[in-house]
């Protein structure tokens, strides 16, 4: 099948992917949608590319550094004094 | 005085904790801290220059919750109001960089130009699995061109995709409307789509 990329079908596809990928669709479009991409390779091929895309994204959750030690220990030692000077007497 | 029965507030897993302290209890402070620490400094990583700048914005997000923490009534999550400090202390912190100019992103610039670049196929990256495609050497790649985001941007992006906030709390911690974040996160994740598309053909 050819495509035509100033085709509507297409570019309306291509607006909507992301609230696609987020279900913030209704479900009628959620329909059309997946027709179009059963049939329309191009869409399928931008919609599998942005999925993953998304995906790769997500997964960088998973390498989360730790905060510098000397850092941390600096600062919450300041966090420490901070908090029990607001809890002094003579405060207002 | 925040109604404790009200769901909302009972749904707020810092609540016990933000009553005590600001009951007097000041020295459960750091209990805050610690909780948020990490995803915070993390967070400042992703949208900050550098380190120093991401130290920077954690000691200064912190000393603004301890001093405002006593006004806070529960009208989003303790989580949520978080953030929104830490966001407008990394937009404050700004510097002009010149590997991320401030610029809008159009949807056009994403579309295909020519019959050469309209795929023909679902390209193979697209269907592994994450533990077969991300190795060290992509996970920098993806790193790098989150960092080469527009800012306005880059913060929607991390916020919903990395932080996993949905587009209604990022809408509440940007101050922006749901259809505007709804608008930049595609564009954003169009934008990484094409670095991730130009990787891999270089790869292939
Ligand atoms: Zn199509």
């Amino acid at each position: 099948m050819t495509h035509d990329p100033s085709h509507t079908a297409c570019l309306e596809l291509f607006e909507k992917l992301s609230e696609y990928l987020d279900d913030e669709l209704d479900e009628q479009i959620c329909r059309q949608i997946e027709a179009h991409a059963s049939t329309c390779v191009a869409c399928r091929a931008c919609l599998e590319t942005l999925r993953q895309t998304v995906a790769l994204c997500r997964a960088m959750r998973r390498t989360e550094a730790s905060v510098p030690g000397a850092f941390s220990d600096r600062w919450k030692e300041y966090i420490r004094k901070m908090a029990s000077e607001a809890m002094s007497p003579h405060k207002s | 005085m925040p109604n404790p029965s009200d769901p909302k507030i009972k749904q707020d897993d810092d609540f016990e904790l933000i009553q005590a302290i600001n009951a007097g209890h000041t020295e459960l402070f750091p209990e805050l801290v610690s909780r948020y620490e990490r995803k915070l400094y993390n967070f400042g990583m992703r949208m900050c220059r550098d380190v120093q700048d991401a130290e920077d914005m954690l000691q200064d997000t912190f000393l603004n919750v301890f001093r405002y923490l006593k006004d806070f009534r529960y009208e989003t999550r303790f989580k949520n109001w978080l953030y929104r400090i830490a966001t407008s202390t990394c937009l404050k912190k700004r510097r002009k960089s010149r590997f991320a100019p401030e610029r809008e992103l159009s949807l056009d610039e994403f579309l295909p130009r020519e019959e050469a670049e309209i795929p023909v196929q679902t390209p193979a990256w697209a269907s592994l699995p994450l533990d077969q495609l991300l190795n060290e050497e992509l996970s920098s790649i993806i790193k790098e061109s989150i960092q080469s985001l527009p800012e306005n941007y880059r913060l929607v992006l991390v916020l919903r995709d990395i932080e996993g906030f949905s587009t209604a709390e990022t809408a509440q911690v940007l101050g922006l409307t749901p259809e505007n974040i709804k608008v930049r996160l595609h564009r954003a994740r169009l934008f990484l789509r094409e670095k991730l598309k130009d990787y891999f053909s270089h790869d292939a």
